[in-house]
């Protein structure tokens, strides 16, 4: 019975990360069609929660890559999954609260494996999967982007730079509602299936399915509707960082940095590389910016980005890590995760009282 | 050993495919725009027969682009 119960918590805390994660990653998805005025926010925030939602369906292998392969589901208990979930939720409310585009992925990585640490030890850790699969692509694929998106807009400006600017403009404007799509759907297909494998991972340790299972289809489904409501409620001030402080972009720029983002998140999601979808579309703005002009990046605003993606792992670590502290207090069985969850449950609506009594951020404009 | 660890073939694929889809997107767009801009400007300049071979251009650019994004999800989301 307890072990339902710790379950059914954290199949519920997995999905409010989810939701959490397309609420956090809204901005990631639209902020560059807004920014170059390719489409209203509401039209923009819309049709990136739709094909979120429809991106989830697509593709199974990142979920596989969460579930087997970053930590030892043998010695893995429900509880840690939710001792690492309340960290990468902690981390991402954070960076919220602060306006920085971290990672939602390498939060809930780094959540899960902190706790797996706290609990079991270092052997709770396959370091092939987190080196070969979650770290070495985390660097390589935002380096990547920024190449794609630099030499992309070279050429997009060689060969229309002759051409009158109202209808190139214009073309590009037309090409963004494409390209912007593409890369809602890429971040539904790489986002969603992180939850999903969480999910499962917790199913497998709770011995509800048997060790490499796929995600069912409810877990799907749900991660799914999950991520595209997160992505529809959105996050305003993020937009502002990410669409118009890093660099101020025109529609050429915004089309290659979209494009770039779409190729590499679905090219890694292919391949079962759980990505973190930030570092890699803000890798691609940076890349359109510093095509143009190296200085037309702030690059000030950049290096703050960077520090917060180079603390993420490390601090949902540490959160994951404290937190299965806690619930192990009160023992092994389901007080301590729900005690936490109440906790945490108050917290969110003490922090969401107090941004509201502050004011909505505005929106870029 | 090393090479084991980092998954060096499926991540050499990944950015192969990665700069090959991204660059090519853009260019292959680009060069739609640049037929569609074209056709405005000779049509306005009286030239209809440069005008039909930039908008012809244009329109294959264009379809090129669709089939490039169709194809990609296809090939990259399968297994």
């Amino acid at each position: 019975m307890s072990s339902e119960v710790i379950l059914v918590i954290v199949v519920g805390t997995a999905l409010a990360f989810d939701f959490t994660n397309g609420f956090h990653d809204t901005a990631n998805v639209v902020a560059t069609s807004i920014s170059t005025g390719a489409a209203p926010p509401q039209v923009a925030i819309g049709m990136a929660a739709l094909l979120n939602f429809i991106g989830a369906f697509i593709s199974i292998e990142v979920a596989a890559t969460v579930a087997n392969d970053v930590v030892d589901a043998a010695v893995i208990t429900p509880t840690i999954v939710f001792a690492g979930l309340i960290g990468a939720i902690a981390w991402n409310l954070i960076t919220w609260w602060f306006a920085l585009p971290s990672s939602s992925s390498h939060a809930l990585i780094g959540g899960v494996v902190g706790s797996a640490v706290a609990a079991a030890g270092l052997d709770a850790v396959l370091a092939e999967g987190l080196v070969g699969k979650v770290l070495i692509p985390a660097v390589v694929a935002p380096v990547v982007a920024f190449l794609v998106a630099g030499l992309g807009i070279g050429i997009a400006y060689r060969v229309t730079g002759r051409q009158r600017p109202g209808p190139v403009t214009r073309g590009f404007r037309y090409g963004q509602v494409v390209s912007g799509g593409l890369l809602a759907l890429a971040h539904g297909t790489n986002d969603a299936q992180k939850t999903m494998g969480i999910i499962t991972l917790a199913l497998i340790a709770n011995g509800s399915l048997g060790a490499d299972a796929d995600p069912p289809f409810w877990v799907i489904a749900s991660a799914a509707t999950a991520i595209a409501l997160g992505t529809y409620s959105g996050g305003w001030r993020i937009i502002r960082t990410t669409g118009s402080r890093i660099i101020k972009m025109d529609a050429a720029q915004g089309f290659s940095a979209q494009g770039a983002g779409s190729a590499v998140i679905l090219a890694s999601t292919h391949f079962g590389f759980p990505l973190s979808t930030t570092h890699v579309i803000n890798g691609g703005v940076m890349g359109a910016g510093a095509g143009k002009r190296v200085s037309a990046v702030r690059w000030g605003v950049a290096g703050n980005i960077f520090v917060a993606w180079l603390l993420t792992l490390p601090a949902a670590a540490a959160i994951g890590a404290v937190t299965y502290g806690l619930t192990r207090i009160f023992g092994t069985g389901a007080l301590g995760p729900v005690l936490v969850t109440l906790a945490a449950l108050a917290l969110i609506v003490a922090i969401f009282v107090k941004r509201s009594r502050q004011g909505a951020p505005v929106p870029a404009s | 050993m090393l090479a084991t660890i980092v998954h060096t073939d499926d991540l050499v694929k990944t950015v192969v495919a990665s700069v090959v889809a991204g660059v090519g997107l853009t260019a292959v767009f680009s060069v739609a725009i640049w037929g569609g801009a074209r056709f405005v400007d000779l049509s306005r300049g009286g030239r209809p027969l440069a005008a039909g071979a930039a908008a012809t251009v244009g329109v294959l650019a264009l379809i090129a682009t669709l089939a490039a994004v169709v194809v990609g999800i296809a090939v990259m989301t399968s297994n």
